[in-house]
């Protein structure tokens, strides 16, 4: 009889626990879920608001409702079309190349002597603020005194003006963000690298399979996951280009370097104030962000990584 | 060409193509470095130098960057401490409660991934009313989020390491949830918090736009900020800059490569253990 009795007594406790558990679980969320709605959700809305207006912080009375016109301006606004343009050729050109010599990097290193401080040096450039990368590009790609034009005069090719022509311009920018981010793709993939279980490796190595056979068939399998999730990462954050434009092209020459980012910071603070536009502008790029990070939340397979799923 | 030859000349190969990379992705740092030891007359040499043929130290008696480093130092440690707390607790409650599922996760990596210029502009707008603008409060406040994001991951990849029996134990013993947190998890994730510290210190240390939006003086302005500022008119003193430019760098780089394993989980959202 009396062990009847305890089960459902045990029971009801440790679903009073349980209970209690999830209020001190939203209590210890909380703070983290109040700043994401203050400082971030809250300015959305209100920006979702101001691209439906005029607004413009320097002239007085503006702010009046004028509908979807900022949206409409957009497809008829060179400079947005040239912006968009830059910051596509950053996710075509630049992360390609990031992603290839990423990946290559950690093959050629893996099983190096001294593949530990090849990895360390090849880590600390992007550590580095992209605004010092700026404050470097002056130095070496300067028209008089550059090293890059020093280095080109061994090739007979005569001094460039980098920053004045629009393709050189961009070859800077690009070079920059190549420099800046390879390593972080390299940082992963090359995590996954060391992931492939060495038993496999040795059983291709018996069979006699070549380098090459050894890499598509062992090796690229286990990287994919690793790929695909640096890549999305590294798509994501290429859209957000900027203070190596700040630093060195300011966009120029015209719309050349200008990236999607840098621009909306011209139209919105520097030189226009006009906050109406640049929340349309900014809407569309949010758009075009959250697309992007959907996808990378599905690759990432939240469930098993954060082993979220519930027990019991 | 027999097997061990051809092994011979791949491994030859491979070096000099590491060096080959290695020395074009080192060399902007690099020339960063040697400028911050030229004195003036080697700034604009033709053909440059490739270090320093007079090193010298007079470039980082940099005139007026000291508020610029006092600001940093403020918003970055206090950006530091607190999102190392706020993202602790949001952790514990996911590692241990599964508090909000896949969907919270997935709504807290999109707040990692914003990209900064969309928070800039209504926030102006909003900083203007409530009189944030050009004040470490502001500052503080905004780069909370991307800190915060970033935290939670490296947080929870930690407390999923601390045995969930000990938590249990304690409970047996007769200790409530908070107690729990208190003598248990929190001394056992004290590591992971002091990498949340200083990589949270780092990222805001070297972030850019929003300081440049949201700040217009000395009295806020951080050492990126500063360094953006330099780059005006003609006369641009190469030295002092790279040599505040050194200094803004190494904080990152040293902070950084220490803490390669809690970034990589950081940065992945600990789909990578790195």
């Amino acid at each position: 009889m009396k062990e009847v009795v305890m089960v459902p007594e045990k029971e009801l406790k440790e679903n009073l626990i349980r209970m209690h558990d999830r209020r001190i679980a939203l209590l210890f969320i909380l703070p983290a879920v109040v700043l994401f709605l203050v400082m971030a959700i809250y300015p959305f809305i209100y920006m979702i608001y101001t691209s439906f207006t005029n607004l413009n912080l320097s002239m007085s009375g503006t702010g009046q409702f004028i509908g979807l016109s900022n949206y409409f301006e957009i497809f008829h606004d060179p400079l947005a079309m040239g912006s968009i343009t830059f910051s596509t050729m950053v996710l075509l050109i630049a992360v390609p190349i990031e992603m290839a010599i990423g990946v290559l990097f950690g093959l050629l290193i893996r099983g190096l002597k001294g593949e530990r401080i090849f990895r360390l040096l090849f880590l600390i450039s992007m550590m580095i603020p992209g605004i010092v990368f700026g404050i470097s590009a002056q130095m070496i790609f300067n028209y008089l005194f550059g090293a890059a034009n020093y280095f080109l005069s061994f090739f007979g090719v005569p001094e460039i003006a980098w920053f004045g022509h629009a393709a050189t311009a961009q070859f800077v920018i690009l070079f920059l963000d190549i420099i800046q981010w390879t390593p972080f793709i390299f940082l992963i993939t090359y995590a996954g690298l060391l992931s492939v279980p060495q038993d496999l490796i040795d059983a291709a190595r018996v069979d006699g399979a070549s380098r090459w056979q050894l890499f598509i068939n062992v090796e690229l399998p286990t990287l994919k996951s690793f790929i695909y999730i640096a890549l999305i990462i590294r798509l994501i954050d290429a859209l957000k280009i900027f203070g190596k434009i700040y630093m060195t092209t300011w966009g120029g020459p015209g719309m050349a370097t200008s990236s999607w980012s840098f621009y909306i910071y011209k139209v919105g603070v520097s030189y226009g104030w006009d906050i109406g536009y640049a929340s349309a502008l900014a809407i569309i790029l949010l758009i075009v962000s959250a697309i992007l990070v959907n996808l990378l939340i599905k690759v990432l397979n939240l469930g098993e990584t954060l082993e979220l799923k519930r027990e019991g | 060409m027999n097997r061990k030859t051809t092994r011979i000349v791949l491994k030859v190969i491979r070096y000099a193509a590491v060096t080959l990379i290695l020395s074009v992705f080192l060399f902007p740092a690099y020339w960063i470095i040697i400028t911050a030891f030229k004195p003036m007359s080697e700034w604009n040499t033709w053909p440059p130098h490739f270090w320093p043929y007079h090193p010298t130290l007079v470039n980082f008696a940099v005139k007026g960057i000291l508020p610029f480093l006092r600001n940093s130092l403020v918003v970055s440690s206090s950006v530091a401490f607190i999102s190392a707390a706020i993202s602790l607790m949001a952790a514990y409650a996911i590692s241990r409660y599964k508090i909000g599922g896949t969907a919270l996760a997935g709504w807290f990596i999109s707040m990692r991934m914003l990209p900064p210029i969309t928070i800039a502009i209504p926030l102006y707008v909003i900083y203007v009313k409530v009189h944030l603008l050009n004040t470490w409060l502001g500052l503080i406040l905004v780069y909370l989020i991307p800190a915060v994001a970033f935290g939670i991951w490296v947080m929870i990849s930690f407390l999923n390491e601390v045995p969930r029996e000990l938590d249990e134990a304690a409970y047996v013993d007769g200790a409530t949830r908070i107690q729990t947190f208190r003598y248990v998890i929190f001394p056992l994730s004290i590591s992971g918090v002091a990498a949340v510290i200083v990589l949270s210190f780092v990222q805001t240390w070297s972030a850019f736009l929003l300081a440049t939006v949201l700040t217009s003086d000395s009295a806020a302005q951080t050492l990126p900020v500063y360094l953006g500022r330099f780059v005006t008119g003609y006369n641009i003193e190469w030295g002092p800059l790279a040599a505040a430019g050194l200094i803004t760098m190494l904080p990152p780089i040293a902070i950084g490569l220490i803490f390669q394993r809690y970034l990589i989980r950081g940065l992945t959202f600990g789909a990578v253990k790195g």
